[in-house]
């Protein structure tokens, strides 16, 4: 393994953020909105939202990349239509199928939070005369809060989950590292350099979140 | 969809379910060593596994599976100078147990630390052994609290087997794989495939439930406080 083959891990980093990022984004948007029909029990979209969650929680990541990737070939009009545009892209499909994933798992999460809120807090908004848009805006900063301890595993596992686009021709930092260790034969360095790179990563969100912690639940740490 | 292609799918779920159970019992028996050296106070040993825990959670799993299994035939190779070939099955299961055991330690020992001291010490002054005093009344009482933490565990296992498609071995995920290519129809056999994933990974939780309300019949505030 030569300083070039490190070079490529490194160019493989910037997929890997890109995917990261806008799983994140997407997902986060997602969930919040499946959270709202979940907790306003919004007919037809609640139970939507609670299918969507039973099959992106109760099967494998890497099935539903598939299921994104080559599912919609199967199906004509999808390739005569617009959409094929975008679903014949690969690093799109991996997108869509983590941002479903992380919507998932967070909207579960969110829901949690939200939750927990204290009864209190509801009925002080009733006795307000807050209406429910109002009500929310003092609840979901409560939540947001408390939601970000187990925020920052569900992004750390979206990372850690990108490595899976390799397998539909993804050139990320994984897919760099399979490349190179079929040229060279050198497994041991490349999985291990592709491992220190994913560890420094982690480990810098992980620090990251840990600084955004404090400075957000700075109310309760007397 | 015919009745043998069919067939093909439910025999390859017998290889998901048979690597995610042996790896369920290989990874428990990892998860109590990696529990009992971390809980030895400041040891090396106690360090070393500490690290290579935080380590194995931080990798993405499929870069464990490739280390295991490609890092495997590279290692026997620098070693005898000769090409083996490792077996993708146990690779796959050498990974899976290391992943489930990093995460499932670190329930255990948080289990095993919440049972209040007095009840070892009770023990104690009964004239019990450490040893009989661990097996007789921390363990079950620990067992309990790790249970919930266990089973997601497990169904995270479960949904991890199908990594082990990316080195050959032809579970669930590889024949759905096999059968979309060579019909041409990969919407249906991964739609199939990942119906028979739901389904198991329902019936667990379903039976996961189900054991927990049991362990905690004696016990029913308990068990409504955690459920």
């Amino acid at each position: 393994m030569t300083l070039e083959h490190f070079w490529l891990l490194f160019t493989g980093l910037a997929t890997t953020l890109e995917i990261t990022f806008f799983s994140l984004l997407f997902g986060s948007i997602l969930a919040a909105l499946m959270t709202l029909a979940l907790i306003n029990k919004t007919p037809i979209l609640s139970q939507l939202a609670r299918l969507v969650i039973l099959f992106f929680t109760g099967t494998p990541l890497l099935i539903q990349i598939f299921l994104v990737y080559s599912g919609p070939s199967q199906f004509e009009w999808i390739r005569a239509s617009w959409l094929w545009d975008y679903l014949s892209q690969a690093q799109i499909c991996a997108i869509i199928a983590l941002a479903f994933n992380t919507a998932a798992y967070s909207s579960l999460l969110f829901r949690g939070a939200i939750e927990a809120v204290p009864t209190g807090d509801w009925l002080a908004c009733k006795a307000l005369g807050m209406n429910r848009l109002q009500t929310l805006s003092v609840i979901v900063p409560h939540a947001l809060r408390r939601v970000l301890p187990s925020y920052s595993n569900e992004v750390i596992l979206v990372l850690k989950g990108t490595s899976l686009a390799s397998s539909i021709t993804i050139m990320d930092v994984m897919g760099y590292a399979n490349q190179i260790n079929g040229q060279t034969y050198d497994a041991i360095m490349a999985f291990s350099a592709a491992g220190i790179i994913y560890l420094v990563m982690n480990a810098s969100l992980a620090f990251m979140f840990k600084l955004l912690e404090k400075r957000a639940l700075r109310f309760q740490s007397k | 969809m015919n009745t043998l292609q069919l067939q093909l799918l439910l025999d390859a779920s017998k290889v998901t379910l048979g690597l995610a159970l042996v790896s369920l019992f290989v990874g428990l028996l990892l998860a109590i060593l990696f529990c009992a050296a971390e809980m030895q106070k400041k040891s090396l040993i106690s360090k070393a596994v500490s690290l290579l825990v935080t380590v194995l959670r931080g990798l993405p799993e499929i870069l464990v599976v490739f280390f295991v299994f490609y890092g495997g035939t590279h290692f026997l190779f620098l070693l005898t100078n000769e090409f083996y070939n490792i077996s993708p099955f146990w690779s796959g299961v050498l990974a899976l147990s290391l992943i489930f055991a990093a995460y499932a330690s670190q329930t255990l020992r948080a289990a095993i630390q919440s049972v209040p001291a007095g009840q070892q010490q009770a023990a104690q002054a009964l004239g019990m052994g450490p040893l009989r005093c661990f097996l007789r009344i921390v363990l079950p009482q620990a067992w309990r609290l790790a249970l919930p933490g266990l089973g997601n565990q497990w169904m995270v296992l479960l949904k991890d087997t199908a990594l082990v498609s990316l080195i050959g071995v032809t579970d669930l995920m590889k024949q759905a794989d096999l059968l979309s290519g060579s019909t041409y129809k990969p919407f249906t056999f991964l739609i199939v495939a990942a119906g028979i994933y739901l389904f198991i990974t329902v019936l667990s939780q379903w039976l996961l439930k189900h054991i927990e309300r049991y362990l905690n019949r004696s016990n029913p505030i308990d068990s409504e406080v955690t459920q």
